[in-house]
C-alpha cells in the first residue's frame, strides 16, 4: 500500500434526517450523469433529452396523464406488498394476482351481469377483483402457513399459471364473437368502463381506491392489533410465537390483503385501460414485479408508496417520452431506467453504513 | 492515528458529484446546437408521419419489414418526415400516440393487431390526425386499415414442399391460432397436397400428405420455434413452413442439413437465404413500402382526408406487388432447388396438362399476379368484398375440413370475410385449433 489510507465501513447507529433526502437525490444525479455517457455515445445531447423529457412529463397534460396511469396499478400492488413484506412474507405473485383481478372483472362484465347499471357493476367488479386476487394469493399463503412451503417459489409459479389461465380463456371459451377470431374477449359493455378524468386516461375510481388503500394499510399497520402482530412477526417470528401470536393467521391475512389489492389493480387495468381481456403480457406490463421495487423504495411505508409509485410512473413515462421525442433506441431507454434504479437502490447502502477514510500514521500499523 | 475531519467523505462525495455533473453539463452546453429547421423545399407539402412498432426493428421479421417500408418512403418523398417508436407495449400505445400527436405528427401508422382499440380511441380523440392500422378491421373517418397478404405465397411454397418431401409429411411452426395464421397453414397444405397426393398415387411417397402443426403462442420466440421445429422433425416431417418472426426454423434446418439430414424450409417476411443457403427453397417476402408509398401519396395529394377513411382497407397481395415469392429479393426459388423441382412432374388440375412442379409454380404465380382475387365495392361508406371469377385461387373448391365435411363446393371459392374469420383446417392438416 502506497497510500496510508484505509477505507472503513461502519454501520450507522442513527440516520441523520437530511441524509434520507440527500442520498436518493444524489443517487439519482449520479445515475443521470452515468446515463449521459450512454446518450453522448449516440451523439445525443443529454441535457436536451433530460430537459425536454422533464418538461413534457411534468409540463403537459398528456405527460402527467401517462405518469398517473402507470402509477395506479403500481401503487395498488406496492401497498399490498408492503403489508406482506412487513411480515417477511415474500409475495412475488402480485403479477398473477393482478391478472386474476382482471379475469374476474372481465367475467362479471361480459357474462355474469353485463346489463347491470354502472353504479352496481363497477363496485361489483372491484369486489370480485379483490376476492379473485385474494383467492389466488390464498393458495401460497396456506401452503406457507400450514406446510412452510417457500412462498417465493409458489407465488412466482402462480404467476405463470395465471398467465396460462388468461391465455386459455382468450383462446378458448371467452374468445370474442366480434373479434374476427382473434384471441381477445369482446369489449366489455360501456356501463362497465371506468370513467376517466376528461382529456386524460386517468381512471379515477381506481386512483381513489389506490390512495385510500395506501391510507388504510397505514392505519392497519399502525393502529390495529393485526398490524402490531405483523410487525412483531416480521421482526422476530420466534418471539411472536413465544408470546402466543398465530403465524398462520398473520401470514394468511397479509397475503389476502396483498393479493386483493393487486386484484383491484387488475380491475383498473381491464376496465380503465384495455376494456377487454387480452394477452396477459398486454394486460399487465410487469406491474406486479415493478411494484416490488416501488414498495422497497418506499422503505415498506404504505404512505411513501404514493410518492415512489408516482416516481416510478414518471420513470416509465420518461422512457416513452424519450423514445417519442428523440430517436433513442429501446435498449438505451432500458439502460437509462436500469441505471436509475440501480443507483437509487445501491445508494441505500450509504444510508445504513458510514464509509470512513482513515489516514494511518504508519504503514502496517492497522494490521 | 489521525482521522480526517468529520464529514470529509460527505464533502468529497459532494465535490466529486458536482465535478461530474458540471463536466457533463459544460460538455453538453458546449456541444449543444439548437435544432436546425429542416431544409426549406420549394414545395408547400410537408408531412410528418410516425410509425408505432410492437417489436424491435432488429427482429428480422414483422417489425423489421415495416421499418424497411418506412425508410423507403422516407427516401422516396423529400417532403416527408418520418419517425418511429419501437417495442411499444399495448398498454403504452395510447400514451405514445398522444405524445406523437403533441409533436405534430399528422399521420400515424400502428403496426400491431393489439394496437387496434388504442388507435380507434385516438382517431376519435384527434379528428385532425390520419391513422392507419395494420392487420385490424376497425376503421373510422380518419382511420384506415391495411395488410399485405401471404396466402398465395404459402400455397406456392406448399407446391414446392410437396415436390421435395420424401416422407409425405410437412410441418408448420405456427405462432397464434388466429385466422391469419390458420389460412396460411391451409394455403400451404392445399399446395402441398396438390403435388404430394399425385406423388402418393404414383407410389413415390409412403403415405398420403399430412401437414403437422405445432402452436408456439408467440409471434417472436426463437427458443420455442426451435423446440417446435425439432419436435416436427422427430415426427418425420422433412419440410417445414413457419410463422414466427425470426430465422430460427431456417437455422434449425441448416443444422440438420449439415448433419446429413436434409430438412427444407421457406423464408418468412424477410430474406433469409443467408441463414440456410442449403435448405431455404423459397419463401414469402413483403413489400410494405408499396402500400406505404400509396397511402402517403394519396394523403399528400388530398385523396385521403380525415373524413373519408372509413372505407379504406388495403388487402394487397401478388397482383398489387405488396408481396413477393422468394427467399431473397428477386430470387423466387433458390437455384439449388431448380433441378429437383424440375424433376417432379404433376398434372395441372385446371387443364389436365402434365408439367414439372417448377413450371407449375411459375404458372400459378403468373395466374395470381394477373388477376386480383378479391374486389372491394364501396357503397354508403361500407366495404363489401366480391370474389370475381379468376383463373386460379388456392381456396377454390372442392375443399374438405378435417372431419370430412365439404366446406367449399366445387366451382366456388372463399371470399374475404370467410378467409378473415377462418377457424377450421383443411383435411390434410394434423393439429387442432384451441377453442
Amino acid at each position: 500500500m502506497f497510500l496510508p489510507i484505509t477505507v472503513r465501513v461502519e454501520k450507522r447507529l442513527e440516520i441523520p434526517p437530511w441524509l434520507r433526502l440527500a442520498v436518493p437525490v444524489c443517487s439519482f444525479l449520479v445515475a443521470l450523469a452515468l446515463a449521459s455517457a450512454v446518450f453522448a455515445f449516440q451523439g445525443l445531447n443529454p441535457l436536451a433529452i433530460y430537459g425536454t423529457t422533464f418538461s413534457r412529463i411534468i409540463g403537459t397534460r398528456i405527460g402527467l396523464s401517462f405518469l398517473v396511469v402507470k402509477a395506479i396499478p403500481l401503487l395498488l400492488c406496492a401497498v399490498g406488498l408492503v403489508m406482506a413484506f412487513r411480515a417477511q412474507v415474500w409475495n412475488i405473485g402480485a403479477e398473477g394476482q393482478l391478472l386474476l383481478g382482471a379475469v374476474a372483472a372481465a367475467g362479471l362484465a361480459l357474462f355474469v351481469m353485463p346489463e347491470a347499471p354502472s353504479a352496481v357493476l363497477i363496485p361489483a367488479m372491484f369486489l370480485a377483483g379483490f376476492l379473485a386476487g385474494a383467492a389466488w394469493a390464498l393458495v401460497p399463503a396456506v401452503l406457507k402457513a400450514k406446510l412452510n412451503v417457500n412462498e417465493v417459489i409458489t407465488t412466482l409459479m402462480m404467476n405463470y399459471i395465471a398467465a396460462k389461465l388468461v391465455e386459455y380463456l382468450i383462446y378458448g371459451p371467452w374468445r370474442g364473437k366480434a373479434t374476427w377470431g382473434f384471441p381477445f374477449t369482446d369489449l366489455i359493455p360501456g356501463n362497465a368502463v371506468l370513467p376517466t378524468v376528461p382529456g386524460t386516461g386517468i381512471h379515477y375510481p381506481t386512483l381513489m381506491l389506490a390512495l385510500l388503500s395506501s391510507g388504510a394499510v397505514f392505519v392497519l399497520m399502525e393502529k390495529t392489533k393485526l398490524g402490531y402482530e405483523v410487525k412483531v412477526f416480521g421482526g422476530n417470528p420466534e418471539l411472536a410465537k413465544a408470546v402466543g401470536m398465530r403465524p398462520a393467521k398473520i401470514i394468511i391475512a397479509c397475503m389476502l390483503v396483498s393479493g386483493g389489492l393487486a386484484g383491484l389493480a387488475g380491475v383498473g387495468e381491464l376496465a380503465g385501460v384495455h376494456k377487454r381481456l387480452m394477452y396477459p403480457e398486454s394486460i399487465s406490463a410487469g406491474y406486479g414485479y415493478t411494484a416490488i421495487i416501488v414498495a422497497w423504495l418506499a422503505r415498506l411505508n404504505p404512505l411513501a408508496c404514493v410518492l415512489t409509485a408516482l416516481l416510478m410512473g414518471g420513470l416509465l413515462a420518461a422512457g416513452e417520452t424519450m423514445r417519442t421525442s428523440f430517436s433513442i433506441p429501446y435498449a438505451s431507454v432500458n439502460v437509462f431506467n436500469g441505471l436509475i434504479l440501480l443507483c437509487v437502490v445501491a445508494g441505500e447502502v450509504m444510508l445504513r453504513y458510514k464509509v470512513k477514510l482513515v489516514v494511518r500514521r504508519s504503514v502496517g500499523h492497522e494490521a | 492515528m489521525s482521522k480526517l475531519p468529520v464529514g470529509y467523505l460527505r464533502w468529497a462525495l459532494v465535490i466529486a458529484l458536482t465535478a461530474i455533473i458540471s463536466c457533463v453539463g459544460t460538455w453538453a452546453v458546449l456541444t449543444y446546437t439548437a435544432p436546425t429547421p429542416g431544409p426549406t423545399t420549394p414545395t408547400t407539402i410537408h408531412l410528418k408521419a410516425a410509425w408505432i412498432y410492437v417489436g424491435p426493428i432488429g427482429d428480422y421479421g414483422w417489425t423489421h419489414a415495416h421499418d424497411v417500408g418506412r425508410r423507403y418512403v422516407d427516401a422516396l418523398y423529400p417532403w416527408l418526415e418520418t419517425y418511429y417508436v419501437e417495442s411499444v407495449k399495448e398498454a403504452n400505445c395510447p400514451g405514445v400516440i398522444d405524445q406523437l400527436v403533441a409533436q405534430g405528427y399528422t399521420v400515424i401508422f400502428t403496426t400491431s393487431f393489439g394496437f387496434m382499440d388504442a388507435t380507434l380511441d385516438a382517431a376519435k380523440k384527434y379528428p385532425n390526425v390520419i391513422f392507419f392500422h395494420c392487420s385490424g378491421y376497425k376503421r373510422w373517418d380518419n382511420m384506415g386499415t391495411y395488410f399485405a397478404e401471404f396466402y398465395q405465397l404459402y400455397y406456392l411454397n406448399g407446391l414446392m414442399a410437396g415436390a421435395l418431401t420424401k416422407t409425405g409429411k410437412a410441418g408448420y411452426v405456427a405462432a397464434h391460432p388466429i385466422p391469419e395464421v390458420i389460412r396460411h397453414i391451409n394455403a400451404f397444405a392445399i399446395g402441398f397436397a396438390e403435388v404430394a397426393e399425385q406423388r402418393y398415387a404414383r407410389g413415390e411417397l409412403p403415405n398420403p400428405p399430412e401437414v403437422h402443426v405445432v402452436w408456439i403462442y408467440e409471434w417472436y420466440n426463437p427458443a420455442k420455434a426451435r423446440e417446435a421445429a425439432e419436435s416436427l422433425i422427430t415426427k418425420g416431417c422433412d419440410v417445414l413452413a413457419f410463422t414466427e418472426d425470426s430465422p430460427t426454423v431456417v437455422t434449425v434446418c441448416e443444422e440438420h442439413y449439415k448433419r446429413g439430414e436434409p430438412i427444407y424450409t421457406f423464408a418468412h417476411y424477410s430474406p433469409m437465404y443467408a441463414y440456410g443457403p442449403d435448405v431455404v427453397v423459397s419463401g414469402q417476402l413483403v413489400h410494405w413500402e408499396v402500400i406505404y408509398a400509396d397511402i402517403i401519396a394519396k394523403i399528400a395529394s388530398g385523396v385521403y382526408t380525415t373524413e373519408n377513411l372509413k372505407a379504406v382497407d388495403y388487402w394487397w397481395m401478388l397482383h398489387e406487388g405488396a408481396v413477393e415469392l422468394g427467399c431473397n429479393y428477386s430470387m423466387p426459388i433458390n437455384p439449388k432447388f431448380e433441378a429437383p423441382l424440375k424433376s417432379v412432374t404433376v398434372v395441372d388440375k385446371l387443364t389436365n396438362e402434365t408439367m414439372t412442379v417448377y413450371d407449375l409454380v411459375f404458372l400459378r404465380l403468373e395466374q395470381m399476379k394477373d388477376e386480383t382475387p378479391h374486389v372491394q365495392v364501396i357503397s354508403g361508406g361500407e366495404i363489401t368484398w366480391l370474389t370475381p371469377n379468376v383463373t386460379f385461387d388456392p381456396f377454390m373448391g372442392p375443399l374438405y375440413d378435417q372431419d370430412g365435411n365439404l366446406r367449399v363446393p366445387a366451382g366456388e371459392r372463399l371470399g374475404h370475410d370467410e378467409l378473415w374469420t377462418m377457424m377450421w383446417f383443411v383435411k390434410w392438416v394434423i393439429g387442432t385449433i384451441p377453442t
